[in-house]
């Protein structure tokens, strides 16, 4: 027979089973729909999905999604070093010096960059960028999405960093390790999963931005195009014009799309989990 | 001469007075034990020797301190650090290099060893010196998670030797460790003093009197005794040491 407490704890696992359950359900219904809709369109349009240009508007052709594509990936090109190596640098300053005036009014300007509208961003930097070269480009595009994920890749990194046991920062000094050394080659080899998970969350956080390209990258889909200087498109802009329009066969390519971006993101996660070996402790 | 010369040491944590005017000299090649119970400022005294005090925020230092004749305050403390090893309370390990590595490392930065098969011998004379060597000489490519406690604590023992220091610390490290490891550890630690000077830390009497060569007793930050092991042994001049030496502190 149960006591009391016993059916209490039982009760009480089954409220969490149920809650996760609930928060769970929604992120598997949505992307079970995003994949099964989208990869329908993708088999249906076959190799001219990720080599031909978007259709038009009234055609029955789905066409491809090509010049968003190589856009994403070149915005991605442009935009990940830079704000990986800004915010990797960032979170050491910070780390390593926390009381620091610099490192203060680092952490400082790094959260209040995340609250800033991404809209915001991108119309700064249509001022600073867009009107000065005087037209759209992939670069400004991705200096707008690395202001974007600049926070959240330091704020990845430092929580990395500062979760490392202050012991192994003790023993890479004891051995007279400078602290470039104990940075370089105790620290973050230690902390290399955690910088890995950032890296990738900021690659998501570059490849799934919206706003901050819409007074940016210029939305170029007539043709494909390499240059950094040049209008660029990118799927997350394609999928948003492509729902909101009225036709049928935009909204089918935007499924395709979201598909493939979420294809990429499960690939890449996988990806960081096989290659990247977590340090055991 | 003396390979720690601390003259009226005081050292304040955030305004808290940890050390208050210490005073010791460890003689060169003999193995010192600083015993006190806790909290009396046994680790912030090592801490002050090889300067990692320095990490600390708000620490400050007062008085004299001569580490292997240089004043250690003014020393470049990453050069002062290259004379002297440490073994920590908690093994340590560095947890992303195989054993190997954890040994080479520490004879890489500091010029022990330049080329394969010279960084190959030192690790095998600190591994050996440790006496880790025959359990470890067929997986040196393990990680330091594939050892026990007591192993990990002598692969730190072996990474510390493996810089050919002058002056090894020892902060309680068999404190986490089983009997028969932290005899092991006891056993190197003696056969070291000819090489080096050790200064140990400990809380365990009977671990004082089998590897002392010299015991300075430590209470609120205070030395309050210090002499020959055998003489503080036998003949404790004060309350506080006998109290100490009969484990009831």
């Amino acid at each position: 027979m149960y006591s009391w407490r016993m059916l209490r704890e039982k009760l009480f696992t089954c409220l969490i089973a149920v809650l996760s359950l609930l928060a769970i359900v929604p992120i598997v219904h949505l992307i079970i729909a995003v994949l099964i809709n989208g990869f329908t369109v993708i088999a249906k349009a076959g190799i001219n999905f990720f080599t031909n240009l978007p259709p038009a508007p009234l055609s029955r052709e789905i066409g491809g999604i090509a010049p968003s594509i190589i856009g994403t990936a070149l915005m991605t090109i442009i935009s990940l070093p830079i704000t990986v190596v800004l915010a990797l640098f960032a979170a050491i300053l910070t780390t390593e010096f926390p009381r620091n005036t610099v490192s203060i009014i680092i952490d400082a300007v790094a959260k209040s960059l995340a609250s800033i509208p991404t809209i915001a961003v991108s119309m700064i930097v249509f001022t600073l960028i867009v009107m000065p070269m005087k037209g759209f480009s992939a670069l400004a595009g991705a200096i707008a999405l690395s202001i974007i994920a600049l926070p959240y890749a330091y704020t990845y990194f430092s929580t990395a960093l500062r979760s490392i046991p202050a012991m192994y920062r003790e023993a890479a000094f004891s051995i007279a390790m400078g602290r470039w050394g104990a940075v370089m080659k105790v620290l973050i080899p230690i902390a290399r999963r955690s910088i890995a998970v950032g890296v990738l969350m900021t690659i998501a956080r570059i490849m799934g931005e919206t706003a901050a390209l819409l007074f940016t990258a210029g939305r170029f889909r007539t043709g494909v195009s390499f240059s950094p200087t040049s209008p660029a498109d990118a799927i997350p802009l394609l999928i948003f014009d492509y729902i909101l329009s009225p036709y049928e066969t935009w909204h089918q390519v935007a499924w395709g799309a979201a598909a493939l971006l979420l294809l990429a993101y499960i690939v890449l996660f996988f990806a960081t989990k096989l290659i990247v070996k977590e340090v055991k402790l | 001469m003396f390979a720690v010369e601390m003259n009226n040491v005081s050292v304040y944590l955030g305004g808290r007075q940890v050390l208050k005017g210490v005073t010791l000299r460890v003689p060169y090649n003999t193995v010192f034990v600083i015993m006190g119970p806790s909290g009396s400022g046994k680790t912030t005294l090592l801490r002050v020797i090889n300067r990692l005090i320095d990490l600390t925020e708000g620490a400050r230092v007062e008085g004299s301190v001569k580490v292997l004749g240089f004043d250690a305050m003014s020393y470049d403390p990453y050069e002062l650090r290259k004379l002297i090893g440490m073994v920590f309370q908690v093994p340590n390990p560095f947890p992303h290099l195989t054993i190997y590595d954890n040994v080479a490392v520490a004879a890489r930065i500091n010029g022990v060893a330049k080329s394969r098969r010279e960084v190959d011998e030192v690790v095998r004379w600190a591994l050996e010196r440790a006496m880790l060597w025959d359990e470890v000489e067929d997986r040196l490519h393990d990680y330091p998670h594939q050892l026990s406690g007591g192993q990990r604590q002598r692969l730190c023992l072996a990474r510390a030797l493996a810089m050919k220091p002058r002056l090894l610390l020892l902060d309680e490290p068999t404190a986490n460790i089983d009997p028969v490891n932290a005899r092991k550890l006891e056993e190197a630690i003696v056969s070291l003093k000819d090489e080096v000077t050790v200064v140990m830390v400990t809380h365990f009497p009977h671990q004082a009197a089998r590897v002392a060569d010299y015991v300075a007793v430590l209470y609120d930050g205070r030395v309050v005794e210090q002499g020959p092991a055998q003489q503080l042994f036998l003949r404790p001049t004060t309350d506080i040491a006998q109290k100490l030496l009969r484990g009831e502190m």
